[in-house]
């Protein structure tokens, strides 16, 4: 890349060939203000707030779309440009309804704050008063277009980041909207995901999140915390809004990164709505039909005498959560394989984690690791969905899979005994109904690995055969389902390997694995063989952070367990009336510790909140727990999750598996 | 040399422009060292006499706040919008989006707290209503203005000293405010 030099306000900057004059500005601490430009969206230029003059040119140039050349002598600040700005400011706010007093986002207004700037005490043109509805029929959403600028930020990161698609312009001039669909309400939008990225990316209070709207604005808070959601494996970094001790709102922070800052629905919503609920917040013991408040040392005693008395008679088991910290889990992993000897332990989701344990053994052993990272999916020329569901359970890796589709031209296939997860954008959909998968993937291992496709018996099949021989980095995303067999697993990752879909970090497949950290549980808690459900025990350990409803197999487990230890967050039933103790836990946003992430990251968890009531972590409690129980604290053997999932082996050299030794 | 006057009137708007100059708190007695107060929502003197600074708060939404809009910029040599109202409209542009018919309809007879049988609307003996409710400088030509919604104390006192030293202000970017 060449470098090239220019003067910006008489300052010498230096840029790389295909910079923009904005992007070589920012890089040198020169600013320009900008409104409908946001970093990791396509430029448009929209606007006009950038304009800057250059030497030679009788034009007003939009710094964001303009690529900065060799010599070119900018100026960005001069009177001129000034009144131009706050010009086309002042028909901004006439052309709509941009009167602050009675708007949910003033003070977070990003036009609002330009305004000011620019010292706009009064605007000389006439109001149009122009009459445009508001769109309340959306859940979460809610659309003003009275508010609107038409900058296309919410048009673009729809498209362009989350692959939906869902919204554009109808109209030119100042009848210009921005719709859903073809014109649809929001609310009844088929193609909208509600994941609110147009709400996060909107400028001023035209796309708005009826969940933040009252809980302060972010000019408000008196922190901004750097986390992680904890909610799937994808792990998407998020910054939380603090504001008086409580979790004002959640948006995502990765803008330069392949997700633009998106997060799903379900981060965007579950997270705040979860500091709503109702706490547990002392330790209490189960007294007839009712609890009784006790304290710590009281109900870790009866805790450790019960657990002690059934784990000496092999009957006490322990079921934790996936969303448990990397911490957690070696921690427990130590205590209840190392130190107490416990057979059964497990996670909530642990058949679909064994799984995929057993069936990515094979090429963990060659010291590869069977995955990739998920944005990788962008870099792919052929996704293949194995029965997945990504927009249930990875949802910003459907994001991945539609923009890549949609916007980088890749194929898109499925395979699924029901259901087409990406309707209207599937090349090959091999709807198999009650077909066996395995004996599909098997003939497809060999016709891809030989060429030959006699074998397979639909032409569809036969199709995609040879889109996989074909494609140059095909990625396969493994859905939950196919987990019910590892077989599957193996099968599905020597697909990839035969059709040569690997990565520099492993093999070029995508687990949909759910809660947040269940690559860490997988190595540490989850059981060999299943176990929760099917044996009788004395003693049950349940560790819940009370963000997703517990599966009916653990409740049933619980039910079925003559004394239950719970430790959850939150007063949910049914799972708090299973418990003869109930432990206070601490709530997502008030732990710390780290996550290992699909997109091939160990990401930190952080404190947003502290506990507003004595609470005790997992590691407090089992301190304690082992210490009454007179064990000694062993030191767990199992190695980090970024340790066993790092390829040793360039991934390449991947071999494929017999399935008889899965 | 007397000191020099001011008048001001609260037309369509709430108290908050005028609460807001109270809140310059003690420092309205060094002010009143400075300037006369003549006709004001505070004082109550009806009539507004000739003064050096007039202000308006609140926007114009009936004829007879225009006709007061234009007594108040006959009478002073320098006029001061104050607030939301008098600069963009503020809060009164709400119901710009619909026909003043439409308005008096919903206010009088359509809301559920409103009990009026005989759909009795208002209209002879009171002010007409405008089309739309309009900034001041809509009808009359306005000096300096404060946006805010109330403009914050400091603010509006700041451009009465700009104003007794001579100079016409223009409120800086650090103490504008819309809401």
């Amino acid at each position: 890349m060449s470098e090239i030099t220019l003067t910006i306000d008489g300052k010498e900057c230096k840029g790389n060939a295909g910079d923009t004059i904005l992007q070589v500005a920012q890089k040198h601490d020169i600013y320009i203000p900008t409104l409908c430009y946001l970093e990791g969206l396509s430029p448009m230029g929209s606007c006009r707030m950038c304009v800057v003059e250059v030497e030679g040119s009788n034009k007003l140039l939009t710094s964001c779309t303009t690529p900065a050349q060799d010599g070119m002598v900018v100026f960005s600040k001069t009177e001129k440009l000034f009144n131009y700005r706050k010009q086309i400011l002042e028909l901004l706010f006439a052309g709509r309804n941009h009167f602050c007093m009675f708007c949910s986002q003033s003070g977070d207004c990003e036009l609002q704050r330009l305004a000011i700037e620019h010292g706009m005490d009064s605007v000389r043109y006439p109001y149009l008063y122009h009459d445009f509805d508001n769109d309340a029929t959306s859940e979460h959403l809610q659309m003003d277009h009275n508010r609107c600028i038409l900058c296309g930020r919410c048009i673009r990161v729809c498209a362009e980041k989350v692959g939906a698609h869902t919204l554009d312009l109808e109209q030119r001039g100042w009848n210009a909207k921005v719709i859903s669909d073809l014109g649809e309400m929001l609310g009844n939008s088929e193609t909208c995901v509600s994941c609110g990225a147009c709400a996060q990316v909107c400028p001023t209070g035209t796309i708005t999140l009826r969940e933040f709207v009252y809980r302060g604005r972010r000019n408000d808070c008196d922190e901004v915390v750097e986390s992680i959601c904890p909610l799937c494996s994808m792990g998407c970094e998020i910054k939380g809004y603090v504001r008086t001790g409580s979790l004002a709102r959640v948006e995502g922070s990765n803008l330069e990164g392949p997700d633009g800052g998106q997060l799903c629905h379900k981060g965007r919503w579950w997270l705040p709505e979860s500091t709503e609920r109702e706490r547990v917040s002392v330790p209490m013991i189960r007294e007839g039909s009712t609890f009784r408040e006790a304290s710590w040392e009281e109900a870790l005693e009866l805790a450790a005498g019960k657990l002690k008395a059934a784990n000496s008679k092999g009957r006490a088991g322990a079921i934790v959560s996936g969303m448990s910290t990397d911490e957690e889990l070696t921690m427990l992993n130590s205590v209840f394989k190392s130190s107490m000897n416990m057979e059964y332990m497990d996670c909530f989701s642990g058949n679909v984690l064994r799984g995929f344990k057993k069936g990515f053994k094979p090429f963990t052993e060659q010291g590869i690791r069977p995955f990739t990272a998920a944005h990788n999916i962008l870099e792919s020329d052929l996704v293949l969905t194995l029965e997945a569901d990504p927009q249930e359970e990875a949802p910003v890796s459907a994001s991945y899979v539609r923009v890549n589709t949609v916007r980088n031209g890749g194929k898109l296939a499925n395979i699924s005994t029901g259901g087409t997860p990406f309707k209207g954008i599937t090349d090959v959909d091999l709807n198999i109904g009650s077909e066996d998968v395995l004996d599909l993937l098997t003939k497809l291992v060999e016709a891809v690995k030989t060429g030959k496709s006699e074998t397979l018996e639909n032409a569809d099949a036969e199709r995609l055969a040879i889109m996989l021989k074909d494609a140059e980095k095909p990625v396969i995303v493994l859905g939950g389902q196919l987990a019910d067999d590892a077989r599957k697993v193996t099968q599905a990752v020597n697909l990839a390997i035969v059709s040569g879909g690997t990565f520099d970090d492993g093999i070029a497949t995508v687990p949909m694995v759910r809660s947040g950290n269940s690559l860490a549980a997988l190595n540490t808690v989850v059981s060999d063989e299943p176990w929760v459900n099917e044996v009788d025990l004395d003693c049950l350990f349940v560790s819940s952070t009370g963000l997703v409803p517990e599966t009916p197999e653990s409740l049933e487990a619980m039910s079925m367990s003559r004394f239950c230890i719970i430790q959850t967050p939150y007063m949910v039933n049914p799972l708090v009336n299973m418990a003869d103790v109930l432990l206070p836990a601490p709530a997502w946003y008030e732990r710390s510790g780290h996550f290992c992430t699909l997109e091939g990251e160990r990401r930190k968890i952080n404190v947003l909140v502290p506990p507003k009531t004595e609470l005790k972590g997992l590691s407090e409690i089992f301190g304690t727990i082992t210490e009454k129980m007179g064990l000694p604290m062993n030191s767990s053997d199992v190695r980090p999750c970024e340790n066993i999932y790092t390829s040793k082996v360039s991934p390449d050299k991947a071999r494929t598996a017999v399935l008889e030794e899965v | 040399m007397s000191k020099p006057k001011v008048a001001t009137v609260w037309l369509e708007a709430c108290a908050g422009c005028h609460m807001s100059f109270l809140d310059i708190d003690e420092r309205i007695v060094d002010l009143l060292d400075k300037v006369e107060l003549t006709s004001t929502p505070i004082t109550d003197f009806k009539e507004i006499p000739k003064v050096d600074v007039g202000v308006i708060s609140g926007a114009l939404g009936n004829d007879e706040e225009v006709e007061i809009a234009e007594k108040m910029r006959e009478q002073c040599k320098i006029l001061i919008g104050w607030g939301d109202c008098a600069v963009f409209g503020g809060i009164n542009s709400m119901r710009n989006f619909m026909k003043p018919e439409d308005v008096l309809r919903e206010a009088y007879t359509d809301t559920v707290s409103t009990v009026n049988p005989e759909g009795v609307i208002p209209g002879e003996n009171i002010p007409h209503l405008l089309e739309k409710a309009v900034p001041v400088d809509y009808k009359v030509k306005v000096d300096v203005y404060i946006p805010g919604c109330p403009p914050d104390a400091d603010t509006i006192l700041y451009v009465f000293e700009e104003i007794l030293q001579g100079r016409i202000p223009k409120v800086p970017s650090d103490m504008m405010r819309y809401d």
